[in-house]
């Protein structure tokens, strides 16, 4: 492909902000406190700083990888070159097979969010159908159409949502935090375990690396993104922390749901119904993310055209999210996700950057030999 | 291509219109609902308004009886034309009987209910809810928010601490703290606000009266209001004066050691609206002498209260939470082992900011 027709495909670096922000930030943020604060009680904010700089050194990894590898594709191409064409593929199926589970929890979650506070009795499949409907419509405008999804996906909610979180404050127990480092170290770390699964979403950035121009010049940007969802999370835990009680949160699915019923305007009495109507920009670019993801791997592993995948993945996202009814499926689900997730991020990721690093120096030496 | 987005935008469209309604006019909404404990049956009161022609509503009244909480609000039904939508409902009374038996079922299922806001207020009402509710349907014109109103106005205005659905559950889930609520009495043909109901355990044990109620509200947070009547008196002459809330804060610490002492410092702000003619405030000497008097009784009125709380082994003030914020490893059970002998000392400081336009 010639260079000036490439380009019109590629995104800037400063856009990898909004895809990683956008990523990162789902459907998670409605309910983590609860599992934080089970692990870390009223200690959980380290644990959201402890997650975050670890999430911080493996954005950093992916983009050594990058680097290192020498390639600027993806990592359909990097684990060819490392693996070899047999497993190399294997672990690349297993890339597409985690998107597409990761669309389909956040499609699902986000439903149920909706049918238990908003419309109870309608069904799984017309929320499915029209947001899977807009997902065709904006994946198969292809990689910069969903990037600019991602854009708005980060700006409307932080003008709208994220002021919302303020109000509770009227309520603030501050004493709430004292003491601090009450609970002790393991506890903390393993409520970092808990918010690490938070801060997954970057992982995408492994397969659109190569349409972003000039990939190493984003690594700055991609940091400031998660930079950003640490501090959001961190705002979140703080107010949760000072409004609720540990023991009053146990009670509560949605602890940030329900921060949303303390605003009062006087036209709207009830905000989380507008929270929640908003928050499908938040959880909608997610979905095309990870499905243009799908489309792109399969593209790269089978040559499949993504216009051509796409309404097959479509299909089959829609008949599996009515599989899940119940809410332990739905958890069920979502605790796969998470744990496929964290191992990637902290087994998969850290052990392709040693693997790459070491060959480098292997080579290296070799050609210096 | 573009007819395929058409045809995709025109099925979004379409699709977004199949979801469920609920038109205004077309349910019947709760506006506060009343639990009371009767015979061994439980009784549920709602009063919700009926739209005239024009602006004016009239209060109207469903009442029905079952042997457990949970069907109370489906058997409504059963009487009521229109479905009924708790989504609007403001205020929950509980009868005496009902809140000594125990709330907690009702305040799990609150709770649960992502159709009820946090504002909600709940109630205590001596006697009947029901009563209660029956009075403020008739003596009041149009207004099916009379008592959550009510409450409000006493919040912002006066003696009443803040409380609503929000607080109540924070008081009540958490560890070192006992939830409070409104107290109504019945008082002729009138609806009157008496004080606090003190629960323990989602039971009510006690209540105390609005006066005291102005010191719990000093006690809990920063405040803005509240009016309370201290006596005075100079040779032998004995008066009131009405001391007025303009700002006051409260200050607690925590002395450690085997036996631990809690200092609460109140520092009030106050204006004094009313004093005995007798008294010539703008004179230092007087001026001092009330401030020493008042400050002297209004720690007394506190240490009794305390003491009061104590005795019921209740915490609505929170004194276990603060004793958690400064302990490593705070044991719930432990601490309210020896509560009853924990020393709280009140040291009350009071300025009198303004005596009103005249002298």
């Amino acid at each position: 492909m010639k260079q000036a027709e490439r380009e019109r495909f590629l995104i800037s670096p400063f856009f990898v902000f909004f895809t990683i922000h956008c990523s990162q930030v789902g459907i998670g943020v409605l309910s983590f406190q609860r599992n934080l604060n089970e692990k870390a009680g009223h200690d959980g904010w380290i644990s959201v700083i402890i997650a975050g700089i670890a999430a911080h050194f493996l954005i950093w990894m992916i983009y050594k990888i990058f680097q290192l590898s020498g390639s600027s594709e993806d990592v359909t191409n990097i684990n060819i070159q490392y693996f070899g064409k047999w497993f190399g593929n294997v672990l690349n199926i297993g890339f597409v097979v985690y998107f597409l589970l990761l669309a389909l929890i956040v499609l699902r979650l986000y439903i149920e969010v909706i049918q238990v506070s908003m419309f109870p009795l309608m069904g799984t499949w017309q929320f499915s159908l029209i947001l899977l409907l807009l997902t065709y419509y904006t994946v198969s405008g292809g990689f910069r159409v969903v990037v600019g999804l991602c854009v708005w996906g980060v700006v409307i909610p932080l003008l709208t949502i994220f002021p919302m979180l303020f109000f509770p404050l009227e309520y603030a127990h501050y004493r709430n935090f004292l003491p601090i480092l009450d609970h002790s170290v393991i506890d903390i770390f393993k409520g970092a375990k808990e918010v690490t699964v938070e801060y997954l979403g970057f992982e995408m950035l492994l397969m659109y690396y190569s349409f972003v121009k000039d990939g190493q010049q984003s690594h700055k940007w991609a940091q400031w993104a998660n930079v950003f969802t640490m501090f959001i999370y961190l705002v979140v835990i703080f107010i949760s922390t000072v409004f609720y009680n540990e023991e009053q949160i146990k009670h509560i699915i949605w602890p940030t749901l329900t921060l949303g019923k303390i605003p009062e305007i006087p036209f709207i009495e009830r905000m989380e119904y507008i929270i929640i109507s908003i928050y499908v920009l938040v959880v909608f670019p997610i979905i095309c993310l990870a499905v243009w993801s799908v489309t792109r791997g399969l593209k790269r592993i089978a040559a499949l055209k993504q216009r051509v995948s796409l309404p097959f993945i479509l299909i089959i996202l829609f008949i599996a999210s009515l599989f899940f009814n119940k809410r332990e499926e739905i958890e069920q689900l979502g605790k796969i996700v998470s744990t496929a997730g964290f191992y990637l991020l902290v087994g998969y990721i850290p052990a392709l950057y040693m693997y790459a690093s070491f060959m480098k120096r292997f080579k290296s030496k070799a050609s210096i030999e | 291509m573009w007819r395929t987005l058409y045809s995709i935008f025109l099925f979004v469209f379409l699709l977004a219109g199949c979801e469920s309604s609920r038109i205004v006019d077309q349910v019947q909404i709760i506006h506060a609902m009343g639990y009371d404990w009767k015979n061994g049956k439980y009784i549920g009161t709602a009063i919700y308004p009926t739209f005239r022609q024009g602006p004016m509503t009239k209060p109207d009244i469903l009442t029905t009886e079952s042997s457990t909480t949970y069907d109370l609000i489906p058997r409504l039904s059963s009487k009521s034309a229109l479905p009924i939508e708790e989504g609007q409902m403001r205020l929950v009374l509980f009868g005496k009987s009902f809140a000594k038996k125990g709330i907690t079922e009702i305040v799990h299922s609150l709770a649960r209910n992502n159709k009820v806001g946090s504002h909600l207020q709940l109630a205590v009402a001596k006697g009947d809810a029901e009563e209660l509710l029956r009075i403020t349907a008739e003596t009041t014109l149009s207004d099916t928010l009379y008592l959550s109103n009510l409450v409000e106005q006493n919040i912002r205005e006066m003696n009443l601490p803040n409380t609503n659905l929000h607080i109540f559950l924070y008081n009540y889930f958490g560890k070192g703290r006992d939830p409070f609520l409104p107290y109504f009495e019945k008082k002729g043909n009138f609806v009157k606000l008496e004080g606090l109901a003190l629960f323990n355990d989602g039971h009510y044990v006690g209540r105390i009266d609005l006066r005291q109620s102005f010191l719990v509200k000093m006690l809990l947070d920063q405040t803005k209001n509240g009016v309370y009547q201290i006596p005075i008196s100079r040779n032998k002459q004995k008066g009131r004066v009405l001391l007025e809330n303009l700002f006051a804060t409260s200050r607690y610490s925590f002395k450690k050691g085997k036996q631990p002492v809690i200092d609460i410092h109140l520092h009030i702000r106050a204006v004094i609206r009313d004093y005995p003619t007798w008294l010539d405030l703008p004179d230092k000497r007087a001026f001092k002498l009330v401030r020493n008097q008042m400050e002297k009784h209004l720690n007394k009125d506190i240490t009794a209260l305390l003491s009061y709380f104590q005795k019921k082994e209740i915490d609505p003030l929170g004194i276990g939470d603060f004793v958690r914020s400064h302990t490593r490893n705070w044991n719930e059970k432990s601490f309210y082992q020896q509560y009853q002998q924990l020393t709280i000392r009140p040291h009350v400081k009071i300025d009198i900011v303004q005596t009103g336009i005249g002298e």
